[in-house]
């Protein structure tokens, strides 16, 4: 009794030191939230540390949202977001407009042709589709969108797809605002999806970058695969060799205007901006835009696992591991709780993994445990992944987790580590506030997928007020070998046996 | 057969262009390009600079707009000045001396003290120098700082967390030829800069050939506060915190060092072409050689230059490989800052494999245009306006502000090097580009790194040279 007295003074004290709720009201206060009549919701959040803009344009919209055997469409169509629009990057758009249904036809030949394995045929179709190809290259302005910022000052252009969202991002000097609002309600307007084809080679690289010849990026693959026998987690975020190669203009079109509508982005302004003028800007170039009602489709839940799946690869590369535990995702409480038990698992040297795995036993490498992996909108794993150091195996490592976790179950957590991950949800909470693309992020994820973004602000109470308790309850609940996938990459030619 | 399916495929086809949004309200809307706005205004922020009496220099920038503190320590005990048969030591006593207890706390006690704190004090060791960063909630700041100067000033370098900090960093070594392009990299630049401290790489006899004794020498005879800047940023008072600093490092005594000579770096390595066989995806191409160092006016030309041919947003090599063939997902090209020695120019492509030759070739006939030709006025006009417009974001952070002060202060850069940089950007014409490049660019000269399958290449790599074949160990 008298520990846990001592328990919650101390977690007072922190509490009252750390002004994270003057902090997070005065950052509600200064945000500036307006929703257009065509659901497009905005935030503006005016900081005066220099004169500079952060626009963070984010859609509800991601690989998880793809028909079957379009695998990685999403990120196709956010390659084609950077190629400008029927005014912006053409030479004649009337004459590229023709071209492009000229180029669709010669595609439909010489895929038809590659079908039925033509060699004469193939030759013709793709002499046609490749001059076709060409003649278009003469008519467009090639990376049009970074040219215009680069010339800007725009620093740190890029986007990205994830299963659940996708995003665009860039930092202009202040006073450019028009600039961005004027390109990004065209874009969503007009997008043109020019060189489609030389773009899916391009996809096909950043494929065998990412996913084949990079150990980690193998191993996830085919760990993702077993973890999700149903819902689309488990599939390529890029999209198959396969799927890629068969994209077709057709099918990508008509993924972008399915989705990617004013109603489902919301987009997020911050720095140096006069919320009134900026709101009219806003209001003149994505106010005329209109919203297709939202595409609709179903994605299949997970059935619950049954027993424990295993993944094994040979790589040209050293050992590493996946752990994964299925668990649900934000709002349900065990998601937070979950978040808790990462941090105590694998967040800092004094983690109950890296004190063991590292420095007791010095059997690993690095480990790493993360949460709402690979997406926040479905339930997903808690993972972790480990390299181990030779001579010891993945195996190893495998083993002291799950006594780690036995541990969890057994024994309430002790205080002392409790308040240190409470401690470090509050620091990372202000840590976050320094970084306007980091909280441009944030708050456009709470705004699409966590009832609004005001709940930002709750994250770290929430983490505060998990109990012990609730802990073993949900390391009872989740964190057991029925309910685990494990994949292991083993050096090729050194297969593990042992894992059977 | 096919000819039937035309009529109903351009039928499928106008209907599917038909859907698209009818309306076209960017007809209405201004040009991009020719939007014109005013100038941005920059106030610069100066930290405020102080020389302890033993010599340790502090640039501290207030930002009182969080309850935040971070700072980073400059340290002249980079991996250039460590002995040939002990690389790796510079690495190993800078990742000791966080992880290896400080003063009279064990390596426990640290660890435990910092993330309670939800505060981090990292360090690391590159090849001119080491550092030191710390991130600290402001109201635990005397905590931190107290923790910190114990690190830098009496580490005890436990036995046991030395052993694995070397077995972690072995074990690294093992691991450093899974990622095909950290082990291009790395191979390119001990080809470019052979014979140069800086070109070398640690391995499994020189990481095991050093001794306790050995770091504690080199803590000995670099850690000093006479070798250290540091930059401090955020929630405190400027002069508070100098006296802060003072009361925690003051008492450590300055001690007079000469800096150790560099051996000379060769400019013009052997223009060999470097195989190394993997049976990979892809292939991976540096094309490159060393250049000139920061203080050499034409750095600044040469950095234009660059950003024409790889460097900016859109550049010319984008444009030929990646997005008019589609043979790369990554592709550029980097003019590195040299300060004691030259930096370094390459080009690079992760790229098809079956490719290769090809992408190549591509590479160096971009290089051997921007020798040959002039860049055209809008290139250049372009690249100007990106860099006179980026000047806004000079100031984005008071830490990036702090840290770029006391490295400028560390390295012996002139103060008035930017302003000078942006003068020479102001005038710089096209005839001035092209003389810089033909002064500094030797796409004939270059040495040339190829990691892949060389079963899959297009062509032999022979025609760009004499072919070495790399072994990896």
């Amino acid at each position: 009794m008298m520990k846990r007295l001592m328990t919650c003074w101390l977690l007072v004290v922190l509490l009252l030191t750390v002004p994270i709720p003057a902090l997070g009201h005065e950052l509600l206060d200064r945000i500036e939230s307006f929703t257009l009549d065509n659901g497009l919701r905005v935030l503006m959040l005016p900081e005066d540390f220099a004169p500079v803009v952060h626009f963070h344009l984010m859609f509800d919209v991601g690989g998880i949202d793809e028909e079957p055997g379009l695998g990685g469409i999403a990120h196709m169509v956010e390659h084609m977001a950077f190629k400008g629009t029927e005014t912006i990057g053409t030479r004649d758009f009337e004459t590229e407009e023709a071209l492009l249904q000229e180029l669709e036809i010669a595609a439909d030949q010489y895929f038809a042709a590659l079908e039925e394995d033509d060699e004469g045929a193939i030759a013709e179709a793709e002499q046609r589709f490749m001059s076709l190809r060409e003649e278009l290259q003469e008519l467009a302005t090639p990376d049009v969108l970074h040219q215009l910022f680069d010339q800007f000052g725009g620093v740190g252009m890029n986007a990205y797809t994830g299963y659940d969202r996708t995003a665009y991002f860039v930092s202009l000097p202040s006073g450019r605002q028009e600039l961005w609002l004027r390109v990004y309600a065209d874009i969503l307007d007009n997008a043109v999806f020019r060189y489609f084809y030389e773009e899916v080679d391009v996809v096909k690289e950043e494929r065998r970058q990412r996913n084949e010849d990079e150990p980690t990026g193998y191993l996830r693959e085919h760990f993702l695969r077993e973890a999700f026998e149903v819902h689309p987690y488990g599939r390529p975020l890029i999209g198959s060799m396969e799927e890629i190669s068969n994209y077709r203009y057709g099918p990508a079109r008509e993924f972008w205007d399915q989705h990617y509508q004013p109603n489902r982005a919301v987009l997020i302004m911050i720095g140096d901006i006069d919320p009134e003028a900026d709101r009219a800007l806003v209001e003149k170039y994505f106010g005329v835009l209109e919203s297709e009602p939202r595409h609709e489709r179903p994605i299949p839940a997970e059935p619950p696992q049954q027993e424990q799946r295993r993944v094994t690869v040979e790589y040209e590369a050293e050992p590493e591991i996946m752990v994964g535990f299925h668990k649900p995702t934000y709002p349900h409480r065990d998601a937070y709780v979950l978040d808790v038990i990462r941090s105590l698992l694998g967040t800092g040297r004094t983690s109950r993994l890296h004190a063991r795995m590292v420095i007791e036993e010095e059997k690993a490498l690095a480990i790493s445990v993360s949460s709402s992996f690979p997406g926040l909108r479905d339930p997903n794993l808690l993972v972790f992944h480990g390299r181990s150091r030779h001579p010891h195996k993945p195996e190893d490592l495998k083993q002291l987790l799950f006594e780690e976790i036995a541990k969890l179950q057994q024994e309430p957590v002790d205080p002392w580590e409790l308040e240190k991950v409470v401690n470090q949800a509050q620091a990372s909470f202000i840590r976050n506030l320094a970084s306007p693309s980091g909280l441009a992020g944030q708050l456009a994820t709470y705004e699409l997928f966590l009832d609004g973004y005001e709940n930002i602000l709750d994250y770290p109470d929430i983490i505060a007020s998990i109990t012990p308790e609730e802990i073993q309850e949900a390391a009872n609940a989740y964190l057991t070998k029925e309910n685990s996938v494990v994949g292991i990459l083993y050096t090729q030619g050194d297969h593990g046996g042992a894992e059977q | 057969m096919k000819q039937t399916f035309l009529p109903l495929l351009l039928l499928a086809l106008m209907l599917a262009w038909a859907s698209s949004p009818a309306l076209t309200h960017a007809e209405d809307w201004p040009d991009p390009f020719a939007m014109e706005f005013e100038p941005v205004e920059v106030t610069p922020v100066e930290p405020v600079s102080v020389t302890l009496d033993n010599g340790m220099t502090l640039f501290l920038l207030e930002d009182r707009s969080l309850p935040l503190i971070e700072g980073t320590a400059y340290i002249r005990a980079g991996a250039n000045h460590e002995p040939e048969e002990r690389i790796g030591l510079a690495q190993l006593t800078a990742l000791l001396s966080r992880d290896g207890g400080a003063g009279d706390r064990s390596p426990e006690e640290v660890d435990r003290q910092l993330e309670y704190l939800a505060a981090s004090v990292e360090m690391s060791a590159s090849e001119p120098f080491a550092t030191a960063g710390f991130s600290s909630l402001e109201h635990n700041v005397d905590e931190v700082l107290e923790v910190l100067a114990d690190i830098l000033r009496r580490p005890a370098f436990d036995a046991r967390r030395m052993e694995i900090a070397r077995g972690r960093l072995l074990e690294s070594i093992r691991r450093r030829n899974d990622q095909p392009l950290q082990l291009a990299v790395r191979e390119f630049i001990a080809r470019v800069s052979e014979g140069h401290p800086s070109g070398r790489y640690s391995s499994i006899e020189t990481m095991n050939a050093i001794e306790a004794a050995d770091i504690r020498e080199f803590h000995e005879r670099f850690y000093r506060p006479n070798n250290i800047v540091m930059a401090l940023s955020g929630d405190f008072n400027a002069e508070e915190m100098a006296d802060r600093i003072e009361e925690y490092f003051g008492c450590w005594e300055a001690r007079p060092w000469d800096a150790p000579e560099l051996p000379p770096f060769d400019e013009f390595p052997e223009p060999v072409v470097y195989h190394v066989q993997r049976d990979l995806a892809q292939s991976i191409i540096f094309v490159g050689h060393p250049a000139v160092t920061f203080d050499d006016p034409d750095y600044i030309r040469l950095d234009v230059l660059n950003r024409i041919l790889g460097g900016a947003g859109d550049n010319r090599l984008f444009e030929e490989v990646r997005t008019r063939r589609g043979y790369a997902y990554a592709v550029g090209s980097q003019v590195t800052q040299g300060f004691e020695y030259p930096g370094i120019f390459f080009a690079y492509s992760v790229s098809r494999v079956d490719k290769t030759a090809e992408v190549l070739e591509l590479m160096r006939r971009e290089i051997k245009q921007i020798v040959q030709e002039p860049v055209s006025e809008a290139e250049l006009d372009r690249n100007r306006r990106a860099i006179v417009n980026r000047a806004a974001f000079r100031y984005a952070s008071a830490k990036a502000v702090a840290d770029r002060s006391a490295l400028v202060n560390f390295l012996g850069v002139d103060p008035d090097y930017y302003a000078r940089h942006m003068e020479i950007i102001e005038g710089l014409t096209i005839d001035e580009l092209l003389d810089t490049a033909q002064k500094h660019l030797r796409p004939e000269d270059a040495v040339i790194l190829v990691v892949g399958n060389e079963e899959l290449f297009d062509r032999d790599l022979t025609e760009f040279g004499p072919v070495e074949a790399v072994e990896l160990d």
